[in-house]
């Protein structure tokens, strides 16, 4: 559940400072929220189930065979756990702000955004918070952890930790610029809420590593949403297949990704002062 | 086959809810979570009442008196908490289809009718629903767009009219069936002046040809006045008065209201807000903005207007009603039950 | 004097035959859903499109393990396969029906008390709007379908006996499902906490119908299971019906597991609706 609990429509707001900003913001919407306890249950159920069905899916799968696109059972672990880990990173942190972008976009109240558009973009998708998403964090970095314990050796210990939280808080930094020029596309488009449903669906494609995927499908999954970067990327870093080349495009994409869904958003942004003028 | 009487039998009619009370603070939170408290509101009270076929009765009273769940009683969506009910000689509760396929319960802002389609196609999708023959249909359904004056509206997407066009074009779909029990709740809210007109004559007008009877919940005075020989007042689940509606104006509405703007405001000073005394002329119940409301006693409303107007320069003057609410608190402070005259 | 007015207008209604009514009413339903959800046509595509993700990537690793497991695993090739999951799309939309968690929102909006007023059990626009909508799906279905077979070559051919039963049984699914997520649905009548049974319910699914992997694929006691629970038969028997392989003797069992399924989803709806209703009517809507 999510709460806009905080009226940005004020002087104060306008010209806070965004880190202090957004601590506030956190601190207030997590305290709202942690007063539905049941919804914390709640999440957890489904949170338990979804997983559990995903590690069905992958018992299942290694009833049948040793390695699955040369990947081994432990390794799909890993995969599954940072998943799920990004999922509930995702949904917690990126998807409310998101969501709520494209309503205010849609019923025309951004103008809050307009008196300081280098503002605008840190104050639009750090507002929101859906504090119970978060338990996906938790359980996937339990599987996650399961998987490199039963890896041992061939995970790359302290060296792939470090690198895989990077490479987590790289990947999740890339999918926030896909959901921003998601969002932004409300500025031109109506059919934004399919486009959202529509990649939450593909999104699911992130649960095996995109490498195991046909030619075409890989590179979309990739470079054009880059589920890829998100979760098999740090998923390689944890599992000792991680490469500098895939370091390098992995930066890159990032960068890419930052600068285009900045520039998106200024534009969509002038475009919307524009015809409310 | 018997044609079903066309008459409603309330008889100590009641319907209590049991409403969940929590109080603010987490303590309390935390102690509804073992033991939930519940508070029973008396939304009907004990009514009774009998309405002959072909009458037009108006239910009246404040937000919460309880018409509404009256009205739901008797129409089968509600299960009375006590008392007995008959419509058509049919227990409303057991909502059997061969009385839901003679009466209609139309609320003021649901809507019924797809969204999306022009109304003719959700008007033959009533047609399936209720079985009705082709030709049978064909003629009402017609009837209705000429009573109505609805003919360029059906075949425009429902979502596309405005707020009155919509109500027209739900009350048609409403009455495709023929009902002989006709529940309107609330029939013109919202509604601009004519279109609240247009319905209203459009109810009578259906209520002639057809014989129905008319069961018309409303808070509006006019909604009452234009169609109701008899008002049943309803007040916190009671009926308080039941009978004429002449009687119940001659008797209760005593007063009128009359509001008026001065030209020329007089200097204001610490105490006067710059309109002249008219104390010596009626009750001031209110001064604020530069305009006075004066209550004013019927019979000398139009002399004491008169003189207003020739004593001061006058910007804008109006005669209200006063509103139900307060005829209502006036029967309410009368007795707690008045039975009324009863006339036909 | 009212009554001499009334008795002179009024004829008693003339209503038509009960059966005539429901072809029609059910002909009138259908209709206005084609015609709904054409105009929402591109709504439509894009949620099949977003559908369609599900099954890829399980035919792709299914595809994966049986290409390096000598070309087949548990009966299946990858073409086989692929068959399997393009068929599960067109059976998902077929099984998919009104969701149980609207329920909520149609009582507290209102709907079901307009639709109480009818002389109709409400079921019936539900089966009837959700039928046409289907007509309009699998029209959609076949260029998606199409692309999905220029791209992973699936392996079908089936005989006449398989179409038939398999163009019958996407439909008793549908009736299937139909009748068990109306009583889940139902559920709100007496609570509105009904999220977590819902999961429950469709994870369960997930595992026990066919939808994650074909059946055959489970381990024994789950096979075994899934013989007692409707799941299987709103998913994995329509598909396997016309993927195979499957015997005759398979394909009659099958659909009169599905009648069988179908008259217990009737009575459980009839159970249910009648106390749900009792609780509704006694604090309205």
């Amino acid at each position: 559940m999510t709460i806009d609990y905080v009226n940005t429509d004020t002087p104060t707001f306008r010209s806070a400072r965004a880190p202090r900003l957004a601590w506030s913001f956190f601190r207030v919407g997590a305290m709202n929220e942690l007063q539905y306890r049941s919804n914390f249950f709640l999440q957890l159920l489904e949170s338990v189930l979804t997983l559990g069905a995903g590690l069905v899916g992958l018992a299942v799968v290694f009833g049948r065979t040793t390695s699955l696109g040369g990947w081994s059972r432990p390794e799909l672990l890993v995969v599954m756990g940072v998943f799920t880990m990004v999922g509930g990173i995702t949904n917690t942190f990126v998807v409310p702000n998101m969501q709520k972008l494209v309503e205010d976009i849609q019923r025309g109240t951004l103008d809050f955004a307009l008196t300081k558009p280098a503002d605008a973009q840190i104050l639009v998708s750090v507002r929101q918070v859906s504090i119970w998403q978060s338990v996906d964090i938790l359980t996937g970095l339990i599987v996650l952890i399961v998987g490199m314990v039963q890896l041992g050796d061939n995970s790359n210990g302290v060296k792939g930790a470090v690198s895989l939280v990077m490479l987590l808080l790289l990947g999740s930094w890339t999918i926030y610029c896909f959901w921003l020029i998601l969002a932004s596309s409300a500025f031109w488009f109506i059919r934004v809420n399919e486009m959202q449903e529509l990649f939450q669906g593909l999104f699911r494609s992130g649960q095996y590593p995109v490498r195991i995927y046909p030619g075409w499908m890989r590179f979309g999954l990739t470079f054009l949403v880059p589920i890829g970067f998100a979760v098999t990327v740090p998923a390689e870093a944890a599992t000792n297949r991680l490469t500098g080349m895939t370091v390098v495009v992995a930066l890159a994409a990032a960068a890419l990704f930052g600068i285009g869904s900045r520039w998106i958003w200024r534009t969509g942004l002038k475009r919307y002062s524009g015809a409310s003028a | 086959m018997t044609i079903p009487a066309a008459e409603i039998h309330v008889e100590r009619l009641e319907k209590v809810f049991s409403v969940p009370v929590r109080e603010a603070g987490l303590r309390a939170s935390l102690r509804s979570l073992v033991h939930r408290e519940v508070r029973e509101v008396r939304a009907v009270n004990g009514v009774s009442f009998t309405i002959e076929p072909g009458e037009v009765v108006g239910f009246l009273g404040p937000n919460g008196a309880g018409k509404t769940t009256t009205l739901k009683m008797l129409s089968g969506l509600l299960q009375p908490s006590g008392g007995k009910a008959t419509v058509l000689g049919y227990e409303p509760g057991r909502r059997d289809p061969a009385m839901l396929s003679r009466l209609a319960l139309v609320m003021g802002n649901r809507n019924q009718l797809q969204w999306d389609l022009p109304a003719m196609d959700s008007f033959e999708l009533n047609r399936a629903i209720y079985r009705i023959p082709r030709s049978e249909f064909i003629e009402m359904r017609d009837e209705l767009i000429e009573l109505l004056e609805i003919a360029e509206l059906v075949t425009k997407p429902v979502r596309n009219l405005s707020l009155g066009e919509r109500m027209k074009v739900e009350i048609a779909g409403s009455l495709l069936h023929r009902p002989i029990v006709l529940f309107l709740d609330e029939p013109t809210i919202g509604l601009d002046i004519t279109m609240q007109k247009r319905i209203r004559s459009f109810i009578s007008e259906y209520n002639l040809r057809y014989g129905a009877t008319v069961v018309l919940t409303s808070h509006y005075m006019a909604d009452v006045q234009a169609l109701c020989k008899r008002v049943i007042i309803i007040h916190h689940g009671n009926v308080l008065f039941d009978g004429d509606l002449a009687a119940l104006s001659q008797k209760f509405a005593a007063t009128k209201t009359v509001v008026i703007r001065f030209e020329q405001l007089l200097p204001a000073t610490a105490n006067d807000v710059g309109v002249p005394d008219l104390s010596r002329f009626g009750t001031v119940v209110s001064v604020a903005d530069g305009a006075v409301s004066l209550t004013v006693s019927r019979d000398e409303v139009a002399r004491i207007t008169a003189q207003i107007l020739n004593d001061f320069s006058v910007l804008d003057l109006t005669i209200e009603d006063p509103p139900i609410d307060d005829v209502i608190e006036r029967v309410f402070a009368a007795g707690a039950t008045v039975e009324g005259v009863t006339g036909g | 004097m009212a009554n001499t007015v009334t008795e002179i207008i009024l004829r008693d209604q003339v209503r038509v035959s009960r059966w005539r009514s429901m072809i029609s009413l059910y002909w009138m339903l259908a209709k206005t859903a084609m015609q709904i959800q054409f105009q929402y046509r591109v709504s439509n595509y894009f949620y099949m499109i977003g559908m369609v993700v599900e099954p890829t990537i399980y035919l792709v690793v299914w595809r994966t393990i049986a290409e390096s497991s000598g070309g087949a695993v548990g009966g299946y090739t990858a073409g086989t396969f692929a068959a399997y999951y393009i068929v599960w799309t067109l059976v998902r939309n077929m099984n998919i029906v009104f969701t149980p968690f609207g329920w909520e929102a149609r009582i507290r909006e209102g709907e079901l008390s307009g639709q109480l007023l009818r002389p109709v059990h409400p079921i019936h626009y539900d089966l009837g709007s959700f039928a046409g909508w289907k007509v309009i799906v699998i029209v959609f279905w076949i260029p998606i379908a199409a692309v999905l077979s220029l791209a992973f070559r699936p392996t079908l051919d089936p005989n006449m006996e398989q179409c038939i039963v398999f163009f019958i049984a996407i439909w008793g699914a549908y009736l299937i499902r139909s009748m068990l997520l109306w009583v889940l649905g139902m559920v709100s009548f007496w609570t509105t906490r009904v999220s977590a049974l819902f999961t429950i319910y469709f994870t369960a699914e997930l595992l026990l119908s066919g939808r994650l992997v074909p059946m055959t694929l489970m381990p024994g006691w789950v096979q075994g299971l899934s013989w007692f629970l409707p799941f299987r038969w709103t998913f994995g028997f329509p598909i396997t019906a016309l993927v195979g392989p499957i015997s005759r003797t398979e394909l009659v069992v099958g659909v009169f597991a599905q009648i069988g399924w179908v008259l217990f989803g009737v009575l459980l709806v009839k159970v249910v609706w009648k106390r749900g209703i009792r609780k509704f009517s006694a604090v309205g809507g």
